[in-house]
């Protein structure tokens, strides 16, 4: 039997030279990832970039996203499409309601945007706790024949999950995008990402854009729900998976949205690596410190804007 | 005024227990006394309870057979509620009604508590589902504590009955391991797997460890996936080993999986669907074990509902291996029947041959249960002794 010292540097230079196919596959796993990581950060940046707070309950939409898509494809029958429907609209209702009970009396008062995310917090904890209280804390799942379906390529496997959830998040991002860009009501929602009263002083209902906000907001955790209930499980706290997409808002740049797929996809493709080829135990160590040295030398991140505007 | 009277007659019978209680001639009388710290209320109370109407059930039988050296049996049961504090009060009171020794605790942490009273008061209690090694050895002095024991294996033992397993039933040459190393549990199994897997002659192609709460594996099994191994022991509990298994699935990898007890829910296959089917795991103890069927059939007849597994059947060694030091050492005295207990060996009992560890008063070779997932079902593949 080989000592096993010089049985793990061999295997080490193997993989780091000619393992092609672990390559590939850590690609892919990454873009994967760093796909659904984008579709949350996104969702972040949006009410960030309108509001400027970080709200923390979008972790608990996606969650109560995940459950609809669940309860309504496994349980109720329904087909796939509708599944993905009914989430996305579950959720971008519950976004909205949220908005409405929680921060729109906070808006109304002009309170600091530390209350904003305070209140955040507890709506989080609270929808967290509901669903304890309610459906319970067991784990649910998708059925395998739907979500292990691979095909081959290039020595690696490719789930059709993966494949479908990243193209399906840049599609519904860039759709976001060019809404944005050329709809009336996506130049409003920049203009107010610049200035929300003097957008309101130029005729802007303001309490129909934030709602507006919301509700892509939510239409979005909506698919993140589901693609992540369909690649791990459903449960109350699989919302704490979005401290990884703030993350990726963060390095991207809060309130970009450019910023944060590119964020997205850097933390989702740069962690798989570190888990593959160092250890995935020191992954999020790597992750932080990226997140720590990026603010040191860039602290609006890659796309942000400049924080004295928003101050 | 029936109150105060009531109280009077209990004040009097609790005097009366204690002064039989005190007395030195606790075992001349017509009943041995054994006691039994068990969590009968609270979270443990599901595994507590079944334990004590096993030991009522076998007692009961025993004393109807003529009870031991001419004796009956008396069983004195206290409710710890799982709970230390309580487990070390429960533990007075046992020794202050004269017990020879003590049956129970399920909870390693009341156990612990519980050898700061055993200890000096010279009475030795056999744990039945405490797996944690500090329940018998000192952490600080390394020593074996004098009057703990125990019937259940330590967890990281269900490694090397993994490994046994897997090398020779299997005849499999290649493992890697994936282990959560925020977890005593899942490092110390993956630890003594890896050693006896080893001894054995196999080789570890590749131990990776992943962080509690880690839902993603697919980075971590791609580079397992390159060392191609016949074994991916996965000693996690049914969340993460479902997860694991269906990923590992999902990038092609053909391996063998084979994991722990923390597995033992039905939740693997929900969870982990058919990925799962075919994978085998350590269980302490199952209701199909062919050596207990007898005596889950009187239970079942008695309490109308099976016992839930594995503290009846801890809790029944553990009251054989007491009666045969009653037996061996002529007498009831608990620091003879702590020696007698030291050197138990190859004594019958429920769930087989009970052998004590003298240096850690662990059972050795307790026989374990290898589970095989088949049909979406846990079914008993075989009961396995290890060498």
């Amino acid at each position: 039997m080989n000592p096993p010292a010089t049985f793990f540097s061999g295997f080490e230079l193997k993989s780091l030279l000619g393992g092609e196919p672990l390559f590939i596959q850590t690609l892919i796993t990454g873009l994967s990832i760093g796909g659904i990581y984008a579709l949350m950060a996104v969702g972040y940046s949006l009410v960030f970039s309108i509001l400027n707070f970080s709200n923390f309950a979008y972790g608990s939409i996606i969650m109560l996203g995940a459950y609809i898509a669940y309860f309504s494809f496994v349980k109720l029958g329904m087909p796939m499409g509708v599944a993905l429907v009914l989430s996305i609209l579950g959720s971008a209702a519950l976004c909205l309601l949220n908005e409405r009970l929680a921060y729109s009396p906070l808006r109304k008062r002009k309170a600091s945007a530390l209350y904003f995310m305070i209140s955040a917090m507890g709506t989080s904890i609270f929808l967290e706790n509901l669903v304890y209280a309610t459906i319970g804390a067991r784990f649910y799942a998708f059925p395998q024949e739907f979500t292990g379906t691979n095909f081959e390529f290039m020595g690696t496997s490719i789930g059709m999950l993966d494949l479908f959830a990243i193209i399906f998040a840049f599609v519904a991002i860039y759709g976001l995008h060019y809404f944005l860009q050329n709809s009336r009501t996506g130049i409003a929602i920049r203009a107010a990402s610049y200035d929300i009263q003097v957008c309101e002083l130029n005729g802007v209902n303001n309490t129909r854009l934030i709602g507006l906000v919301f509700v892509l907001a939510g239409g979005l955790a909506g698919i993140s729900g589901m693609f992540l209930g369909m690649r791990y499980m459903v449960y109350p706290t699989m919302g704490w998976i979005t401290s990884k997409a703030y993350i990726a808002a963060v390095i991207g740049g809060l309130g970009s949205l450019p910023g944060a797929v590119v964020g997205g996809v850097i933390l989702g493709v740069l962690e798989t690596f570190v888990s593959a080829y160092v250890s995935s135990v020191v992954r999020d160590v790597f992750s932080f410190s990226l997140l720590v040295v990026l603010l040191m030398f860039m602290p609006t991140g890659l796309f942000g804007k400049y924080l004295e505007e928003k101050v | 005024m029936r109150k105060k009277w009531l109280a009077v007659l209990m004040a009097v019978s609790i005097f009366c227990l204690m002064l039989s209680g005190c007395s030195p001639a606790a075992g001349k009388g017509d009943v041995i006394k054994i006691g039994e710290a068990v969590a009968l209320t609270g979270d443990n109370s599901a595994w507590g309870q079944p334990e004590k109407n096993a030991l009522e059930m076998e007692i009961a039988k025993i004393n109807a057979n003529g009870g031991v050296m001419g004796k009956q049996l008396q069983l004195i049961a206290y409710d710890t509620r799982g709970d230390a504090t309580e487990g070390v009060n429960v533990t007075k009171r046992l020794i202050s009604d004269g017990v020879c020794a003590i049956i129970g605790p399920g909870q390693s942490g009341v156990a612990i508590a519980m050898s700061s009273v055993t200890e000096p008061g010279k009475v030795p209690f056999i744990a039945t589902s405490a797996t944690n090694p500090k329940v018998t050895v000192d952490e600080k002095t390394g020593q074996v504590r004098k009057f703990s024991f125990r019937t259940c294996f330590i967890d990281p033992f269900q490694g090397t009955v993994a490994a046994q397993f897997a090398a020779k039933d299997l005849k499999l040459k290649t493992a890697a391991v994936i282990y959560d190393v925020g977890s005593d549990y899942s490092s110390w199994l993956g630890k003594y797997f890896i050693e006896e897997f080893e001894k054995q002659g196999g080789k570890i192609v590749a131990n990776e460890a992943f962080r509690s709460g880690e839902l993603d594996f697919r980075a971590v099994l791609g580079k397992i996936k390159e060392t191609q191994p016949e074994i991916l022991f996965i000693p996690t509990m049914q969340k993460e080993a479902s997860l694991i298994i269906k990923q590992s699935a999902d990038l092609g990898i053909k391996t063998q999986y084979i994991g722990g007890d923390g597995w033992a829910s039905p939740d693997l296959v929900t969870l982990g669907g058919p990925a799962v089917e075919g994978s085998y795991f350590v269980n302490v103890a199952s209701l199909e074990d062919p050596d207990i069927q007898g005596f889950v059939k009187e239970y079942k007849e008695k309490y109308k509902a099976d016992p839930v597994m594995p503290n009846p059947v801890m809790a029944i060694d553990a009251l054989y291996a007491i009666i045969d030091a009653i037996k061996q050492t002529n007498g009831t005295d608990p620091v003879k029947i702590a020696e007698q207990l030291e050197k138990t060996k190859d004594l019958q009992v429920l769930s087989g041959k009970l052998t004590i560890d003298p240096a850690t008063h662990n059972p050795l070779n307790k026989p374990a249960i290898i589970q095989k997932v088949e049909g979406g079902n846990f079914i008993l593949f075989k009961k396995y002794v290890t060498e």
